[in-house]
């Protein structure tokens, strides 16, 4: 909480709406009651009972100027991007998340004294608890969901090969740690179903929550849970890029030539197979390893795919190299690719050290990979060395702090409350309920979804003296 | 006092028609233009990184610990 505070410049006003989350939604068409989490979310408000906070200070919950939310969440510190149109931007405001929590560790190290506080941008604590990178898209629902799923399943299994952060040891949910090995994935280990409206336990490799954030009719909002926290600039444009090119490959009616046998076994087995031999059975007979489904899905995307813009374009080439580099030299990939660098940098200390793979320290130093700590983090150190490869500029992601992306309404968002943040009664993902005279003043930014509109609700955000110039503009126009 | 940090990216994926193109330049890694090469093994920045990782206290994933999280 002290943490997330540490960030803001004045006092802490409550001023998140929860109303807009509906977790227990299903994309199936069902609600459900209950989510497995929902005891151990009973267990933790009972711990927390004895702090003299309300639900709503502890969360602390922050939309900042650039649109994000930052707020602690099951006592971590949550970040969440604005919404992000191209994949430069989405790479420049993930680097601004850690800039600010990093400005936020660092206040809060001012009043305690010394470097106490310490942020790893990571999924495990190798005590068998995990939290996730989560991937959000929007997505036609006209898009039939059980295409979606058997569109993505495969994809998604595999997509650790090219985006993995990398993981000493293996792990099981609440059952702990066993060390030894060296896995592509931080998160795999805790897959055990394939589709779930849950996220904290029996977690899915597809999470059908269905919580659109947009208007219901028309779109979905595509919530996966499975991903890594990467460090390389390069891996995240990767993630992201691919998935939504598949997600592109989907609307325009690609359905894969196979399905696979069990694709939370195959997730696992692909994880601990570092060397990418590892096979996976697919249900039509016969076997793929993950780097061929990776090979089959942007071999397919080349066909299905017609009128590539420029930025599909180099989401097409750098998939292709990188999965020909990941066939014949790995460490071409250093600096790229987060478990091809983190393996590295841990093969060179086992050989150095003469320690085996199973030394305690090796979970130490995968950790200290995700320390945002600039003097202190391994691959910020690599990154000070020139060694790793950059996506954005300095001055993007200084930007990014500041401001959302000009073309969503994230960007939207932020200029609310880079305008108007004392007027600002309440905020979420989709408007803005303002102090007025007369009473709320509501705007609407549940269908500021497509540039036109966006271009529109930003001028008049730019030009209003007040909240009710904007809300008068915005009814005017329409 | 450890935290973890949960990172949650947003992003669009509508009609390629409606996104507006924003060309990614070719990123600039180190070295020419002909991509990462095979990182040496004896280099100072590999000197340098051993040294940071050195200093790494190896019972710190022991002492950490977090709640589960989504």
């Amino acid at each position: 909480m002290e943490l997330v505070r540490a960030y803001l410049d004045g006092h802490f006003t409550r001023r998140w709406d929860y109303r807009g989350e509906h977790p227990h939604e299903d994309q199936r068409g069902f609600r459900v009651t209950e989510l497995a989490q929902d005891k151990e979310e009973d267990l933790f408000a009972e711990q927390d009972a004895h702090r003299p906070f309300s639900f709503h200070e502890m969360k602390s919950d922050l939309v900042l100027p650039n649109g994000a939310r930052f707020y602690n969440d099951h006592t971590h510190p949550e970040y969440a991007t604005p919404e992000c149109r191209t994949i430069k931007d989405i790479v420049a405001h993930d680097r601004a998340g850690e800039r600010i929590l990093w400005v936020a560790a660092q206040r809060r190290n001012e009043v305690l004294g010394g470097r106490v506080v310490q942020l790893y941008k990571n999924n495990t604590d190798f005590h068998g608890h995990s939290y996730g990178c989560h991937d959000n898209y929007l997505v036609p629902r006209a898009i039939n969901f059980d295409n979606l799923v058997r569109g993505l399943l495969p994809f998604l299994v595999s997509r650790q090969v090219i985006a993995g952060a990398g993981k000493v040891g293996r792990e099981a949910q609440e059952r702990g740690f066993t060390p030894g090995g060296f896995q592509l994935s931080q998160r795999a280990d805790f897959m055990e179903t394939e589709l779930s409206v849950d996220t904290m336990h029996n977690r899915p490799i597809l999470n059908t929550r269905d919580e659109p954030h947009a208007t219901r009719e028309r779109y979905r909002r595509l919530h996966l849970i499975l991903g890594d926290a990467n460090m390389c600039e390069y891996t995240t444009a990767l993630k992201i890029g691919t998935t939504r090119v598949v997600l592109d490959m989907i609307a325009a009616g690609f359905i894969p030539s196979f399905d696979l046998v069990s694709p939370v076994a195959a997730i696992q087995a692909i994880s601990q197979d570092p060397d990418l031999k590892t096979v996976v059975k697919r249900q039509e007979g016969g076997t793929i390893s993950g780097l061929d489904i990776q090979r089959e899905y942007v071999e397919q995307a080349r066909r299905v795919l017609t009128n590539i813009d420029e930025e599909t374009e180099w989401i097409l080439q750098e998939w292709e190299q990188v999965i020909d580099q990941l066939q014949k030299d790995p460490l071409q990939l250093l600096g790229k690719i987060d478990w091809v660098t983190k393996r590295w940098l841990l093969e060179s200390f086992v050989q150095d050290e003469g320690i085996g793979w199973d030394d305690p320290w090796l979970a130490s130093l995968d950790l200290e990979y995700h320390n945002i700590d600039p003097e202190r983090g391994l691959f910020y150190g690599l990154e000070a060395e020139g060694r790793a490869t950059s996506i954005s500029q300095e001055d993007e992601i200084q930007e990014a702090m500041k401001r959302g992306p000009l073309d969503t309404r994230g960007g939207l968002r932020g200029l609310c409350v880079q305008r108007f943040g004392e007027d600002i009664n309440s905020i979420q993902w989709e408007g803005v309920d303002f102090n007025g005279k007369d009473g709320k003043l509501h705007l609407d930014l549940l269908d500021h979804l497509e540039p036109v509109s966006v271009a529109h609700c930003r001028a008049a955000l730019e030009a209003a003296k007040t909240p009710l110039d904007v809300i008068e503009s915005m009814t005017v126009e329409q | 006092m450890e935290h973890a940090m949960k990172f949650v990216q947003l992003i669009g994926s509508l009609d390629r028609k409606e996104r507006p193109v924003d060309p990614i330049s070719k990123p600039s890694g180190p070295g020419d233009d002909s991509g990462p090469k095979r990182p040496e093994t004896d280099s100072p920045s590999r000197d340098n990184l051993m040294k940071r990782m050195k200093k790494v206290d190896p019972k710190q994933a022991e002492k950490y610990r977090q709640r589960t999280g989504e």
